[in-house]
């Protein structure tokens, strides 16, 4: 019984692995978006340096569960049917890693583009 | 992706108009060295502004309650205080990273890079969140929204490992393992689950 919710959120995970297969459940034949980034990504955070394909499965499946249900939420608040970015740090707010990390992005992405341009308008000048 | 270690290369000019040059370690060790140096660099002579305009809001609230002290001044000195004070920190922090990274072995070297290097690819994201929502989204959701999935990934991984190191199981990381440290992150709230609804009266 306490299995069905785990269970529910991995019926598009068919047991022998294969990712195209016809399944009557779930997203078994969506293609596999993020599979090499998430090997890297898997790696970097501690796992082994080939870790296994059901293992990188589960997590893109998680990430993409993840995307949706945020997306989900930020078209439910602020201005309705959209996603901005306000939505996003307002749900985020209660993360203090997840908030941190994207202040950060945010930040660094203005130093950039303020970067570029400046960049851009001396290479004009000169 | 905006990878800041590719841009530093891009644009020597403008990086090195706008930041102290650290002095260059030798090349091996640090290339991700001096990679987060510039990030946190460029972070940190951010940071230090953005608090020095929260500090002036809120002096105003802090001199009501002093006396004797012109109100201008107050406001003046304070924030560059605090602002001094910040940038000390991450300066020491920049530099105990340096110290950290220029003492890594080969692999550990490997595995920092993929850590700081890996990325969820734009336009996949793009593409996925524009299929949820229907309409277009800008770039700095995309940003926000790739950054937040990474450091969702990361805490996966990381409970993953705590369970199979408490399993007595060696990595690689097994279904088993995502699927139970899921469970506990679960129990925490810290995965979004929006398909329950709590019936509080039934």
């Amino acid at each position: 019984m306490a299995d069905e919710e785990d269970e529910a959120g991995f019926d598009e995970e068919p047991d022998d692995g294969s990712s195209g297969g016809l399944d009557a459940g779930g997203h078994g034949k969506r293609k596999r978006l993020f599979s090499k980034e998430l090997r890297c990504m898997m790696y970097g955070f501690g796992d082994d340096q080939n870790p296994y394909t059901e293992s990188v499965d589960i997590l893109e499946d998680l990430v993409i569960e993840f995307i949706t249900e945020m997306t989900h939420k930020a078209m439910s608040i602020g201005r309705q049917g959209r996603v901005q970015v306000e939505d996003i740090v307002f749900l985020i707010r209660k993360d203090p890693r997840k908030f941190a990390r994207v202040k950060d992005l945010l930040t660094m992405n203005e130093e950039l583009k303020r970067a570029r341009k400046a960049f851009d308008e001396a290479n004009y000048g000169s | 992706m905006a990878d800041p270690a590719r841009i530093k290369t891009e644009l020597p000019k403008a990086t090195a108009n706008d930041e102290e040059t650290r002095p260059e370690d030798t090349e091996g060790a640090s290339t991700s060295g001096s990679a987060s140096n510039e990030t946190k660099d460029s972070a940190d002579q951010l940071k230090p502004k953005e608090e020095s305009k929260n500090e002036s809001a809120a002096g105003d609230d802090d001199e009501e309650g002093t006396s004797g002290e012109t109100a201008g001044k107050r406001l003046k000195v304070e924030p560059e205080k605090k602002k001094e004070k910040r940038q000390k920190v991450d300066e020491d922090e920049i530099q105990k990273m340096q110290v950290l990274v220029s003492s890594f072995s080969e692999e550990q070297l490997n595995r920092y890079e993929m850590y700081r290097r890996s990325a969820f690819p734009k336009a996949a994201i793009k593409r996925l969140i524009q299929s949820i929502t229907g309409s277009s989204v800008s770039q700095n959701v995309v940003i926000a929204m790739s950054g937040i999935s990474k450091v969702f990934a990361g805490e996966i991984v990381e409970e993953a490992l705590d369970v199979c190191e408490k399993w007595g199981d060696t990595p690689p990381l097994q279904p088993k393992h995502m699927r139970e440290a899921v469970r506990r992150l679960k129990s925490r709230e810290q995965i979004p689950n929006t398909k329950h609804k709590n019936i509080l009266f039934h």
